[in-house]
């Protein structure tokens, strides 16, 4: 409004005001250049951005020759995006963001601004979480542009489309979202746009808290986005119709939307032949199920149907059980609580004394329990096979929900037997059958029953018959390659 | 009246398969041979066939209501008997759901009871079990679909179980064929057809199906696999069985299972009667979603809060019935409203429908 319009002088002011508290951080650079050709005025923050690129591209040119104006500079200067600009906002956010900061006079208005932030990143390393024998081993690392450099590079199409947000007060992170145009549906691409607009947080360390913040259902224990560090999964996922969000400072790709089947689903099962990989996915499916199950049978089966257990396999458990004083819940709990403290110490430790950790608690405290009495044989072969079958899981996240799920089941046995755990699971089915993950059902495709999705989850049928894109992701092309032409069959000699 | 059901929350037509089936497969199975083989002795398998036939014919009648109507019960008896009568009437027949949904619930607390847990106390557990029905049921009728058809595919291995007692058996158990009149025949009718019951949800969730006109076929082959499941426990049992020995047994199927044995495994009725925990889940569940659906047409109230009013009524009920005679008396009563109101009801309102379909077009 006309009355409240600031005069000229203060905003310039201004300028030098901002400049005036920057200069009360150490690292920031304020300083006149007066034997040059012409004189000018150069600020920025020392520790932001690379003084290679200030001496080596920016000050020589400055110095070359006399300019009147910023115009001139910026034509000068060989870089691609130079501002002249005497928005004060856009000045403190681009300082702050790494740039270099050219006055002619100290008490300019306007003044150039030139990118030239430090870039610096981890080397491209082989992933650890997901480590695979076979296929490419190239993980994300903390930097967005070199992710987005290895997702680009797999997928040099130019319907690829990157999303940008800036996200938190605070951090002020960058995070993309990825989708490929034409064959993502539009739904999935808006629903992650929504909430990343909606989103209200401070600070985005990792995309992990993403992942939590804009998860369908905060209070499950099921991870709803999977989380990858390789760059061939995005790529492959993103073929397939997915969205892929990236966020800054975070080497975890984040996919969605997903079904409780991708969490059985190692990236390496492509690689391998496909029987091999079915094989590999009925072993985990069975793996998951039986680290669940099987102590809290034990419990149940011991606590009140010994008549289930057939006399010669009676004498076994009742032999490795004569001397423990302890009910079998206890015995359980001992047990799993021990297995527990073991993964918690191995992950807080470095690795190498983590190694010890683990001899010495398999080894030494295991049979240390036997002998003093404390638990049954039977039940420490059982607990470290259900605690082995947990780490079989190619997604982290999903390990973890199946340890602490098994506790659950565990007091539910010991109240109510196998009854118990039919109610456990009860709620167990339901939760899954109401969870969804950016609108889509969780549970597909068993419920949603889609038999055409089948080809891609308990088993992997071979490449030749998969010739279209999941069902669930709703994609707007979901011909992946023409089947005809894969499946055609050639006589005998010909 | 009719209100439109967004997309989303609609299903697909051939999962009235697993409506259809999952609801008439339930307490059921495990205790109907008794009831049935009381008048017709060896030629129990009779009363089920033609139980599956009249089934058929009584879900056809539905169909032609529906189809027409586009509706569900409600609307259809708004229009055929006006607003206050058609109402009533509603309300009746959901009171009879309530009580059919305690028979469910108090019949298998009872099997849990006698065959597991002779010191459970009923109460603990109807609360656990219908906590988990408010947790299906507040999830829409998706959900509800999503357990049928999970309570229909995740115990399946059961139908395996009931060929192991073939080579215990003796066939010849079973001849001669049609050795008992008609009048016997017509009488264990009666007993059969509440094992079929189920099938007439379709009233309620009609509206709930995508192009519900295609989903008639289903609901029928839905009744075809319950006709042939049952034709073979059926069958089985009058072979495994003794016929005197059959007349004193509360639970066949149950009894049938002792014989099976792995090498891991003894006294499988335990397993059996635990996965049943997974079979009867969705009946109850189908029960109250349809009667707090109707509730909710009818009188404008919040689903969800009348949903955890008849949650408590029927936790209430349930714990009343304490003994086995009482519970026994309590599923005769339920069971002969239940018969009368799928043999003569559906039949009757089909009738009538279709009178004031007639006048009102020659108006």
């Amino acid at each position: 409004m006309w009355f409240r319009k600031q005069p000229a002088e203060q905003q310039e002011n201004n300028l030098v005001a901002l400049i005036n508290m920057y200069k009360k951080s150490g690292d920031f650079v304020h300083f006149h250049h007066p034997q040059s050709p012409l004189p000018y005025w150069v600020a920025y923050f020392g520790t932001l951005i690379d003084v290679e690129i200030l001496h080596r591209d920016i000050l020589p040119y400055l110095n070359k020759s006399a300019f009147t104006t910023l115009e001139e500079i910026k034509a000068a200067l060989p870089f691609e995006d130079v501002l002249i600009t005497s928005d004060l906002q856009q000045i403190q956010d681009q300082l702050l963001l790494g740039s270099v900061l050219i006055q002619l006079d100290v008490n300019d208005r306007a003044c150039i601004l030139v990118r030239a932030e430090m870039k610096k990143a981890r080397e491209v390393t082989i992933p650890e979480e997901e480590y695979s024998v076979v296929g490419p081993k190239e993980a994300f690392v903390e930097s967005i542009t070199t992710n987005l450099n290895l997702v680009r590079k797999r997928l040099p199409i130019s319907e690829l489309t990157v999303k940008e947000f800036t996200i938190g007060t605070l951090s002020k992170t960058k995070v993309a979202v990825l989708f490929i145009e034409g064959i993502t549906n539009e739904d999935n691409v808006n629903t992650v746009c929504q909430r990343l607009n909606d989103l209200q947080f401070n600070q985005i360390l990792d995309s992990s808290i993403i992942a939590q913040l804009i998860a369908d259902n905060g209070h499950s224990l099921f991870p709803q986005l999977i989380d990858t560090e390789r760059s061939d999964r995005v790529a492959g996922v993103l073929a397939e119709g997915s969205v892929v969000i990236l966020v800054d400072g975070s080497s975890h790709a984040l996919i969605g939307p997903i079904s409780v089947m991708g969490l059985f689903n190692a990236f390496e099962d492509y690689y391998v032949n496909w029987q091999m990989s079915s094989a590999f996915r009925l072993i985990r499916v069975f793996a998951v199920s039986f680290s669940i199950l099987v102590t809290p049978i034990y419990v149940a089966v011991l606590t009140y149907h010994y008549q289930l257990i057939p006399k010669d396999l009676m004498v076994t458990l009742v032999s490795s059980r004569r001397n423990i004083p302890l009910p079998p819940i206890l015995e359980a709990i001992i047990l799993e609580l021990t297995i527990e403290l073991l993964r918690e110490a191995g992950a807080r430790l470095p690795s190498k004394v983590g190694q010890t950790i683990g001899i010495v608690g398999g080894i030494v405290i295991g049979t240390a329990a036997v002998d003093a009495g404390l638990t049954s044989n039977v039940l420490l072969i059982i607990v470290a096979l259900a605690a082995l079958a947990s780490f079989t899981t190619p997604v982290y996240r999903m390990g973890n929900t199946i340890r602490l799920l098994r506790f659950p089941f565990l007091l539910l046995a010991d109240l109510w037997g196998l009854l118990g755990i039919a109610v456990a699971f009860i709620f167990l089915m339901i939760h899954l059958l109401r969870l969804t993950s950016l609108g889509r059902p969780y549970l597909e495709p068993i419920y949603p029953p889609r038999f055409k999705d089948l080809k891609d989850s308990f088993i992997r049928v071979p490449f030749s018959l998969q010739s279209t894109r999941p069902v669930f992701l709703q994609t707007k092309d979901p011909q992946r390659f023409s089947k005809q032409k894969a499946s055609e069959v050639k006589d005998i000699d010909e | 009246m009719k209100t439109a059901i967004k997309d989303q929350f609609l299903v697909s037509p051939f999962l009235v398969f697993f409506l259809v089936h999952g609801m008439q497969y339930g307490v059921g199975p495990l205790s109907f041979q008794r009831d049935i083989a009381n008048y017709v002795g060896h030629d129990a398998w009779i009363p089920i066939l033609i139980s599956g036939i009249i089934v058929h014919l009584l879900i056809w009648m539905m169909y032609m209501m529906l189809n027409k109507d586009k509706g569900d019960l409600m609307t259809i008896h708004q229009r055929t008997f006006g607003k206050w009568l058609g109402n009533l009437l509603s309300l009746l027949i959901i009171l009879y759901v309530l009580a059919e949904s305690v028979t469910v619930l108090r019949s298998y607390i009872e099997i849990v009871q006698v065959w597991m847990f002779p010191l459970l106390k009923t109460w603990p557990f109807a609360l656990v079990l219908l906590f988990s029905v408010y947790y299906v049921v507040s999830g829409g009728f998706r959900t509800v679909t999503g357990v049928c058809f999970l309570a229909v595919v995740l115990p399946a291995y059961l139908i395996l179980t009931f060929f192991v007692p073939i080579q215990f058996s003796d066939f010849r158990n079973l001849l001669p064929v049609f050795d008992h009149s008609l009048f016997d025949i017509a009488k264990s009718i009666k007993g059969a057809v509440l094992a079929f019951s189920g099938f007439e949800y379709g009233l309620f969730y009609y509206p709930f199906i995508k192009q519900p006109e295609s989903s008639q076929k289903w609901a029928h082959l839905g009744n075809l696999f319950t006709t042939c499941l049952y034709l073979l426990i059926m069958i089985v049992t009058l072979g495994f069985f003794d016929q005197g020995y059959l007349q004193k047994v509360i639970w066949p199927t149950l009894m049938m299972w002792k014989i099976i044995k792995l090498p891991f495994v003894e006294r499988f009725e335990i397993i059996g009667v635990t996965s049943w925990a997974v079979v009867m889940l969705p009946i109850i569940c189908l029960m109250f979603w349809s009667a707090s659906r109707g509730i909710k047409e009818m009188f404008k109230l919040k689903q969800r809060n009348v949903l955890a009013v008849l949650l408590f009524l029927c936790l209430i009920v349930s714990c009343i019935l304490i003994d086995r005679e009482t519970i026994e008396q309590y599923n005769t009563i339920v069971g002969e409203i239940g018969f009368w109101i799928l043999f003569a009801y559906i039949p009757f309102l089909f009738i009538c429908y279709h009178i004031r379909f007639k006048m009102r077009k020659k108006i």
